[in-house]
């Protein structure tokens, strides 16, 4: 055997301790999880803690739960900014927008919602489209650190790239409306912040909580593997009314779940679903 | 030597052109899925001019998609491309050197999931794709580069007229018994 294929063992031999170790101790079974992207999101995550092996990662997480929280914000991949797929965003103004006007009032969750850029990026859209009053919008993460900074509503300031997707989404004001400069930062309005409803939840693990017109899930199951995906689909289609809307990422689809005869795709969006059974 | 059970290619985007070669002059009966990464703009298509000439289907593959042999998955834009053993995984991890998708991602995975039994080959021209292919040649995968430039140590340099021949002595697995 030689040296290469040895460290290779040894390295998934402690992969699988460390695993092993944060589940039994915090309850996070991260066994599930798209194990290349897990590999990769680990090693770089050891990089910037400067650690040499994932024993080492391993004593520092299961002594103190700050690290364990660092540790759950490296695995996220958070979208880089507000309308970071302007596509989505107006499909979304288009086609979903004018059924929820029928309906006196709003259920939305986003359920993996990483550090609030979708969700806010959601909650403009809804207040321009004056649907903000009878909207109920729930935003949840697994990472209380990633949902203490969407809660605080600060993010990087927005440049001119940002400005050009907020129009490319169907913005109908001027992007910086709705935030208050500080420095490099953007500070968001509060009654942006004030009208939606962060809370702490694992779709690895937690059952559904309500029933909602709009669920938004988008990339957040890129990081779960198959059957753990598809688990996590059984929460959302429990979470949805009939006839509600699942919002996928641009490259995810039910296809492969078990609930793809339960949805329709509505024709010539990028991935937004109705629930039709 | 472990039989072949996956292609994997990476390319800046200046050798598009390039790579719609090879891929045209892949064989039909191509026993092993092929995987590909070409830096690409946000609003490119791709897929269409890459799949041109090829024998085989191109397409740009969605999340969790099973790997079957004789296509070419075209990495989307927006996403690194990943493998795991017989599937595919998208993610949307920060760019790495200024691309996203990045050949590097790729290759690292294809060192992980498959090991001596990936081959992979880089055409030139950019810095991104070294570090993933000393990774997977490390861990016994077949590699090569295509394209001008300095010869690196322990790195295969093919032009892009012998790719045929390269691809023909590696060792196939028969169809339907993909590995791993």
């Amino acid at each position: 055997m030689s040296h290469v294929t040895r460290s290779a063992e040894l390295e998934t031999l402690e992969v699988e301790l460390l695993l092993e170790g944060v589940r039994r101790q915090y309850g996070f079974d991260l066994r599930n999880h798209s194990r290349p992207l897990l590999l990769r999101r680990l090693r770089r995550h050891l990089r910037e803690e400067r650690l040499d092996t994932f024993s080492a990662l391993q004593g520092r997480v299961l002594h103190d739960p700050e690290a364990m929280e660092g540790l759950l914000r490296a695995l996220a991949c958070p979208p880089d900014t507000l309308f970071a797929d302007p596509a989505f965003f107006q499909d979304f103004r288009a086609r979903v927008v004018p059924m929820l006007r029928t309906y006196p009032s709003i259920r939305v969750w986003h359920a993996g919602c990483f550090s609030g850029e979708d969700t806010y990026a959601l909650a403009i859209l809804l207040m321009e489209e004056g649907l903000w009053g009878r909207c109920r919008l729930y935003a949840s993460d697994a990472s209380e650190g990633l949902l203490a900074d969407a809660r605080n509503g600060v993010l990087r300031l927005p440049g001119e790239e940002d400005a050009r997707n907020y129009r490319e989404a169907g913005g109908r004001r001027a992007l910086t409306d709705y935030y208050t400069r500080d420095g490099d930062w953007a500070v968001l309005h509060p009654s942006l912040r004030e009208g939606i409803f962060f809370t702490q939840h694992n779709l690895a693990t937690d059952a559904s909580f309500n029933e909602f017109q709009v669920v938004l899930c988008r990339d957040t199951l890129l990081s779960y593997n198959r059957s753990l995906a598809s688990r996590a689909h059984e929460r959302l289609y429990e979470s949805l009314v009939r006839f509600g809307f699942l919002c996928l990422g641009r490259k995810e689809s039910v296809a492969r779940t078990p609930y793809a005869a339960a949805y329709e795709e509505l024709e010539g969006t990028g991935r937004v679903y109705r629930r039709t059974a | 030597m472990s039989p072949l059970g996956l292609l994997v290619v990476g390319a800046p985007h200046d050798a598009s052109a390039e790579v719609e070669a090879l891929l045209a002059s892949l064989p039909p009966s191509l026993p092993v899925p092929v995987v590909l990464v070409v830096h690409r703009g946000a609003h490119e298509l791709l897929a269409g001019s890459l799949a041109r000439r090829c024998p085989l289907p191109v397409l740009e593959p969605d999340d969790k998609e099973e790997l079957v042999a004789g296509r070419v998955y075209l990495a989307p834009s927006g996403y690194h491309l990943l493998v795991d053993r017989g599937c595919l995984c998208l993610s949307r991890e920060p760019s790495e050197h200024g691309q996203r998708p990045a050949v590097d991602p790729l290759l690292e995975s294809a060192a992980d999931a498959y090991g001596p039994a990936a081959a992979a080959l880089l055409f030139s021209g950019h810095e991104d794709g070294w570090a993933g292919l000393a990774m997977l040649s490390s861990r016994g995968g077949r590699v090569a580069v295509i394209g001008e430039g300095e010869p690196v140590e322990g790195v295969e340099r093919v032009p892009l007229k012998d790719v045929k021949g390269w691809l023909a002595r590696l060792s196939y697995v028969p169809r339907m018994k993909v590995q791993p």
